[in-house]
């Protein structure tokens, strides 16, 4: 029994290991691994993997989280919508940082608040406006060259999206680290 | 019965207009410019159903069925709109716009970092960045061949020059507005009176190297400001004068290098 249980343990713990290196450690040139990655990786109860990895790095304020592409132009924060064979899995922050902290991870206060200014009007748009629009928003606050170079930085950084129409959308980004619904409500919240 | 026909012909005519304007203001909707319940989807139907009886060819139909079809583009796109004003997501887009610009800056981080949890990630050496690097520093030339390069290839240090010498070189001043003058001239006459296009190597090319290269530097400014047009068919290049500059860079341009291969 006890042979079993120990032989139990390690075959979890080395998926659990195999699991953390192909979420934390970047392949490609987006962060975290692809569900049919991690079937064929750590095998069909990936999922259990998982749970129990969660388990682990909640006690470092870190967790699993799943995202995938939108299928159509609707906008929703729907988990079960969520497409199984396209879903992407990473480990992101399960709380919040401080400006302090967001200032040591090489964030300028300006800058995350363009991106705060630019997020809140697409999502109030759909989740797509001209680009033009977004930049004449941000060069109120920033003024017209700023502008530019912020929507160039949100699109470099996954944040933003553009099409060849120049229409922007919310970015890969975005849709994986932004609680949309949460921004918004403070967004209406926040007092001036 | 002389009204018939003609009345006939302006509902075609008045018809094919109205579709067009329908289908146009779909299309701005689809590109976001207006708000999907700017168009009177009933009303565009109606439209639709009246000049039906009038259309002849199959152009006609075809646009017929264009504006159907970007007609229930919009209704699809109403349909996702009440769909998102129902969700929790839904703010009026003028209200962000007054809250973000009577928000101060350090207000706006917050609230976005109040509901950012950013990916924890980690960048490492991959085999193929490994080798990737192996080969740029195989391909490295010591530092001293380096430096040698960069000595050869700095040439003459900076230095600050009058208007004389300016004008002198013929890049500014009176003396290269002269030479603008003189080769709009030299292409109108070209030009002539057959508005045969001016091949444009052929009018460029001097008697030298440098002759060359100042004119087509010349060229470059006559075609920024108006005072020529530069088009490109295929490989060819050709230049047509105008005959009343702007004297002003239009707006919306575009950059067009022309590298000047020493043969020519």
């Amino acid at each position: 029994m006890e042979s079993g249980q120990t032989q139990t343990k390690s075959f979890y713990s080395d998926k659990l290991k195999r699991a953390i290196h192909l979420l934390v450690f970047r392949r490609g040139k987006m962060p975290g691994a692809k569900e049919w990655e991690l079937k064929e990786k750590i095998g069909r109860n990936y999922e259990q993997v998982l749970a129990q990895l969660n388990e682990l790095l909640a006690e470092l304020d870190l967790e699993v989280k799943k995202v995938t592409e939108p299928r159509s132009e609707e906008m929703s924060t729907d988990a079960a919508r969520v497409g199984e064979d396209e879903a992407r899995y990473f480990v992101a922050l399960k709380g919040t940082m401080g400006v302090k902290e967001a200032k040591m991870i090489g964030w300028r206060i300006d800058n995350l608040a363009a991106l705060s200014a630019a997020l809140a009007f697409l999502i109030s748009k759909q989740g797509k406006a001209p680009r033009e629009d977004v930049e004449k928003l941000l060069a109120q606050k920033f003024g017209r060259w700023k502008a530019v170079t912020l929507a160039d930085i949100f699109l470099r950084t996954g944040y933003l999206d553009e099409d060849d129409a120049g229409i922007m959308s919310l970015g890969w980004r975005t849709r994986s680290e932004v609680d949309l619904r949460a921004l918004m409500t403070r967004m209406a919240e926040a007092k001036l | 019965m002389a009204e018939k026909p003609k009345s006939r012909r302006n509902s075609l005519a008045a018809g094919r207009k109205e579709l067009r304007e329908v289908v146009e203001t779909c299309d701005a909707i689809s590109e976001r410019k207006f708000n999907p319940f700017f168009m009177d989807v009933k009303l565009g139907v109606n439209t639709l159903r009246q000049y039906f009886p009038y259309w002849e060819n199959f152009d006609d139909h075809c646009l017929d069925a264009h504006a159907i079809n970007r007609l229930s583009e919009v209704v699809r796109l109403q349909n996702t709109q009440l769909k998102f004003q129902s969700s929790a997501l839904y703010a009026d887009p003028d209200f962000i716009v007054r809250k973000v610009e009577r928000m101060s800056e350090k207000r706006l981080a917050e609230v976005f970092l109040q509901s950012w949890h950013p990916v924890a990630e980690l960048e490492h050496l991959t085999e193929g960045a490994v080798t990737d690097a192996l080969g740029y520093w195989n391909q490295l030339l010591p530092i001293e061949e380096r430096w040698k390069r960069r000595e050869y290839a700095r040439g003459k240090e900076p230095s600050s020059v009058d208007a004389k010498a300016l004008a002198g070189l013929g890049i500014q001043g009176e003396e290269f507005g002269k030479q603008l003058i003189r080769l709009w001239n030299e292409l109108r006459g070209q030009y002539g009176d057959k508005h045969a296009p001016v091949e444009y190597w052929a009018f460029v090319k001097g008697a030298s190297y440098s002759d060359t290269v100042q004119r087509a530097y010349v060229v470059s400014f006559l075609v920024t400001y108006g005072y020529a047009k530069l088009r490109q068919e295929g490989e060819q290049m050709t230049l047509v004068p105008e005959d009343q500059p702007s004297e002003k860079a239009p707006s919306g341009g575009v950059s067009f290098p022309i590298p000047i291969p020493r043969e020519s």
